[in-house]
């Protein structure tokens, strides 16, 4: 559905992905891993096209979506989520969530969307006036996946949605990232918490130094394999 | 005295309503574009000198400039937009040396049309007074007030229960976020603009119709507005509001108990005072600036 081919970027004159190159198949979830600093941010900030490409290409369905703009790419199904810290702090939790229906394709259904939200994420039904800035790490995560959603998408890209949460918040989370996936949806989930991430994975790559060191099934994939290259460096 | 200063502070309060639509302009637009317009009390002055000419020269009353300073000011402030939007570097910085520029430009260019007199209304309407138990004031005063307050009202409806205020509060609050939500985040820095200009054009002729206006007053304003919007903590309507009704009090009990001379000093004073107790303005939350 999706595919990277050979991209590079970065930020102003620092490059950061070195030939990057990956495919991600519909219905399916493709998990990216790797330390921090590997330029896991950088690839999905790069498909949403918030960076430049500065060679390569990016494909979906085969067509070429180079140099589309980010408030492009919801109206072509794909929606990132990004890491929690970036909801909208001074908005309320509904407010979030209707930014997440903002194009006019979506605006129709956003009610209906907002119910289906709650249900899916009870913490937030009784608190949609509250600030999302009052919200706390666990919380935060939930309103901005119940936010990507909102758009109804077809690809779904998530960045590290278990960072820094409590173990018990981080089941609750896989719990939802499990329901997201037996919906039938396309899934590129970026993770530090390898073990949970393999588990529900499909395929795995494993990105270090801005370069996929590694792209596997996830039932070939050996944890310990997988550890000792994490550590190579 | 008391009845001095309650008439004081009934006059700062009124005058508060223009200077709150001033800075929420101002707000605004640094909210989406994170620049600084030090032209936006210069925009002010222009509705007020066009609220002037049609006075003058149709010898009606200054309403009806409205329209007329809808259109120029609105058009005046597209095209600092698009100026402002030549930037290429360092966006935030070089923006206020383009702004100011503009502004000087501005100042020099009414000066040119209307001359350094100062002006005032004659509209006999405007003028006459009202008086509501032991205070007094101009009727246009007070017409003015309700409208900034409707105004405020309309605002705090668009920004909050329409799809594109919510998307501008949300360029505000996290620029890349809102891309990724379908907003283009240029589209928002443009109506903010223009929403900016539509305040900025009632403001004017707000001042106009009671006040004196003469082409030196747009730095006068612009320096309000960012003292307003640096109290309010760069946040909420209600804040600027307050912030605004601060300083227009301020101001007037400084003109009856001291000297107007002292006026734009009592405001800068009131700024360092607030700043100093407070360093995150009376409603910014400890951490959440910048
Ligand atoms: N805004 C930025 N400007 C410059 N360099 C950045 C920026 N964001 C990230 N980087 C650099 O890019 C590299 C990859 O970062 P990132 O993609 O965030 O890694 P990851 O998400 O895998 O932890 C790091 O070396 C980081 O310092
Ligand atoms: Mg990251």
């Amino acid at each position: 559905m999706l595919e990277v081919d050979n991209i590079r970027a970065g930020y102003g004159a620092i490059n950061v992905l070195w030939d990057v190159s990956l495919s991600a198949a519909a219905g399916q979830m493709t998990t990216i891993i790797g330390p921090n600093g590997a330029g896991k941010t950088t690839l999905l900030r790069s498909i949403m096209g918030l960076l430049p490409l500065t060679q390569g290409d990016i494909r979906l369905h085969g067509r070429s979506i180079r140099g589309t703009a980010p408030w492009d790419m919801s109206g072509l199904g794909v929606a990132m989520i990004p890491e929690g810290r970036m909801i909208f702090k001074d908005m309320t939790i509904e407010e979030n969530l209707l930014m997440g229906a903002f194009p006019k394709q979506h605006r129709a259904a956003a009610r209906q969307k907002c119910e289906q939200a709650y249900a899916m994420f009870p913490c937030l039904q009784e608190r949609w006036n509250l600030l999302a800035g009052m919200l706390s790490g666990g919380e935060s995560q939930m309103l901005a996946m119940a936010r990507g959603l909102m758009s109804d998408p077809e690809l779904l890209i998530i960045d590290e949605p278990s960072l820094g949460l409590a173990p018990v918040v981080v089941n609750e989370l896989f719990g939802v990232l499990g329901r997201l996936k037996a919906e039938g949806r396309t899934i590129i989930l970026v993770e530090q918490n390898t073990q949970k991430a393999v588990g529900v994975a499909d395929q795995v790559h494993l990105m270090q130094s801005g370069k996929i060191a590694l792209s596997q099934p996830a039932a070939e994939v050996s944890l310990e394999h997988l550890h000792d290259l994490y550590f190579a460096h | 005295m008391l009845e001095l200063i309650l008439q004081a502070l009934f006059s700062g309060v009124l005058q508060g309503g223009s200077y709150a639509l001033i800075a929420l302009g101002l707000a605004l637009v640094f909210g989406t574009m994170k620049v600084i317009n030090l032209a936006h009390g210069e925009l002010v002055l222009l509705a007020a000198y066009i609220a002037y000419t049609v006075e003058s020269s149709l010898g009606v009353n200054p309403v009806f400039a409205i329209p007329l300073a809808l259109l120029i000011v609105c058009a005046a402030a597209v095209l600092v937009y698009f100026l402002v939007d030549l930037i290429r570097q360092d966006r935030e910085l070089n923006s206020l040396l383009l702004t100011y520029g503009i502004a000087i430009i501005l100042t020099n260019a009414i000066q040119l049309i209307w001359s350094a007199d100062i002006r005032s209304t004659g509209s006999a309407w405007f003028q006459e007074p009202v008086v509501i138990g032991p205070l007094y004031s101009m009727r246009s005063e007070l017409v003015f007030f309700v409208v900034s307050l409707a105004l405020m009202t309309g605002l705090w409806w668009w920004l909050s229960r329409s799809w594109y205020g919510r998307a501008v509060r949300a360029v505000s609050s996290q620029r890349d976020a809102a891309k990724l939500m379908g907003v283009n985040p240029r589209k928002t820095e443009l109506v903010s603009f223009i929403v900016a200009s539509i305040l900025a054009s009632f403001a004017g002729v707000a001042l106009f119709s009671y006040g004196v206006i003469q082409p030196s007053y747009g730095h006068v304003l612009t320096v309000k507005a960012f003292i307003i919007t640096v109290l309010a903590g760069m946040g909420s309507i209600p804040g600027v509001l307050v912030g605004a009704l601060l300083l227009g009090v301020t101001e007037a009990l400084t003109v009856t108990l001291a000297s107007s001379a002292l006026q734009e000093l009592a405001g800068m004073c009131l700024f360092l005072l607030v700043l100093f107790v407070m360093p995150n303005g009376l409603f910014g939350a400890a951490g959440r600036r910048g």
